[in-house]
């Protein structure tokens, strides 16, 4: 998996790249807990991600509870395959979208 | 067409071909399948003189080509070959690849090669790559102009050595789409492959080549389904299956992964259910399964393809208590269970011998 940051006043763009899955969730997570500072919107880019697991599920809710004092966390660019899992899992109703 | 009598070759020492017999007919697809190093390439390479038979007899028309006396040089000419690799002439255009054959040894007139050229790059999907070199191409295209290259000599009958391994899986598919054409246009051809789908799809007859013979033949229905010697059964069962074994937490979950997928687009399967079986096998093992293993893990897995009813079969085995991870629902939290359980159409779990039998249908 990779990531690139890009940050534009106080919103955070990462864009993922690859599979968010169990051995990788940790380097998004390890990413999200990095400090920084005046962030107060974070986006999520995933034009580049072909798979989530649950493990990545996680890390996502976990940004999204971080980002909930600030200006909130949008998910842009989710493919089909992995809009089925947000869906099924219910994180299609709690996540905000682009 | 083609008779391939007692036919031998050996590399030293080693003997690869022991005595192949083969009888080809106008319009025959044969599919060549086989463990690897069984001599399949080998065959080709034979009937194409790219290797000198060490013995036997190959007729072509009624002429034996290993026959001093016969015109090896036109009876070659009836045959093409389409290599994993290409080998198309960098410095040239795709249109000038094409073209070398027919103006050099056909002595074909540049205009009438031209136009033949362009109207099999039409056939191939790619005219307008017709001026372009091919390290502007990709690997699918590279090889759709080598099959073009090939056809433009006018041959009789096409061999293909393993057209799509050197390819990225995504790329197979384009390949195998004018494979497919030609074997609807009739023309006659073999086919060494490890695409087992596509062989028992496009192919008239199949070839199983173990201990340098053609072990068995017959219909790629028979051959697929109901192979009738030993040799036959146990390569037709691994390739229909995928096996993993995890003995340890911390086994290597890229390699599970990379696993699936090949045989996912050896079965040809789509991106999607390739993606489902990953993710019900990483749920399950991951979030369920290690974690009730005791000092000693042992979860074996097996992933399986029905072609009859297109149901994607998975099996896992595992010690421990008795446990059905798919039945336990862990409430709105089990992110993980409710991928699993939105996945899974059947299910059934039993418990023999202190292990655990989870059968599932994707």
């Amino acid at each position: 998996m990779n990531l690139t940051e890009r940050l534009d006043g106080g919103r955070l763009t990462l864009a993922i790249e690859g599979r968010l899955d169990t051995t990788t969730a940790p380097q998004l997570e390890e990413a999200l807990k990095r400090p920084r500072n005046g962030v107060t919107r974070l986006t999520l880019d995933f034009a580049g991600v072909t798979y989530v697991s649950s493990a990545g599920l996680r890390v996502i809710l976990l940004a999204q509870k971080q980002m909930k004092n600030g200006g909130g966390m949008t998910v842009r660019n989710v493919n089909e395959t992995v809009m089925d899992v947000f869906e099924v899992t219910g994180l299609a109703k709690i996540l905000t979208f682009d | 067409m083609i008779s391939v009598k007692h036919l031998s070759k050996a590399f030293g020492e080693t003997t690869v071909l022991k005595d192949v017999n083969v009888e080809i007919k106008k319009g025959e697809v044969i599919s060549i399948i086989g463990p690897s190093g069984t001599g399949k390439s080998t065959l080709l390479r034979c009937l194409n003189l790219l290797e000198t038979p060490s013995g036997g007899e190959i007729v072509i028309d009624g002429i034996n080509l290993l026959d001093k006396k016969s015109n090896v040089f036109k009876l070659r000419q009836k045959m093409g070959m389409v290599f994993q690799s290409f080998n198309l002439f960098s410095h040239l255009m795709v249109i000038e690849n094409i073209m070398l054959g027919p103006v050099d040894l056909l002595r074909m007139g540049r205009r009438e090669a031209f136009e033949a050229a362009m109207h099999l790059l039409a056939m191939v999907g790619l005219s307008e790559k017709a001026y372009a070199y091919p390290d502007e191409l990709s690997g699918g295209q590279k090889q759709r102009v080598a099959i073009a290259r090939t056809l433009a000599m006018r041959p009789e009958i096409v061999l293909f050595d393993e057209p799509t391994s050197a390819l990225d899986p995504t790329m197979v598919s384009e390949v195998l789409a004018v494979v497919r054409k030609l074997a609807e246009r009739g023309m006659t051809m073999m086919i060494v492959t490890h695409e087992m789908k596509f062989a028992r799809d496009v192919s008239t007859r199949a070839l199983f080549m173990d201990e340098g013979i053609i072990y068995e033949e017959g219909p790629p229905k028979q051959m697929f389904e109901k192979p009738k010697r030993d040799k036959t059964r146990a390569f037709i069962q691994k390739i229909k299956l995928f096996g993993f074994e995890i003995r340890s937490r911390n086994f290597d979950l890229y390699r599970l992964n990379a696993g699936i997928e090949n045989f996912g687009h050896k079965q040809m399967l789509s991106p999607k259910q390739i993606n489902h079986i990953q993710l019900v096998i990483e749920e399950l093992v991951m979030n369920a399964l290690l974690a009730k293993q005791g000092d000693v893990v042992a979860i074996a897995i097996s992933v399986g393809y029905a072609e009859e009813n297109g149901t994607i079969e998975l099996a896992l085995t595992y010690g421990g208590a008795p446990y059905d991870p798919v039945a336990d629902d862990g409430g709105d939290d089990d992110l993980s269970g409710r991928i699993v359980r939105n996945l899974v159409k059947t299910r059934t779990c039993t418990f023999e011998a202190g292990k655990n039998h989870l059968r599932l249908t994707l």
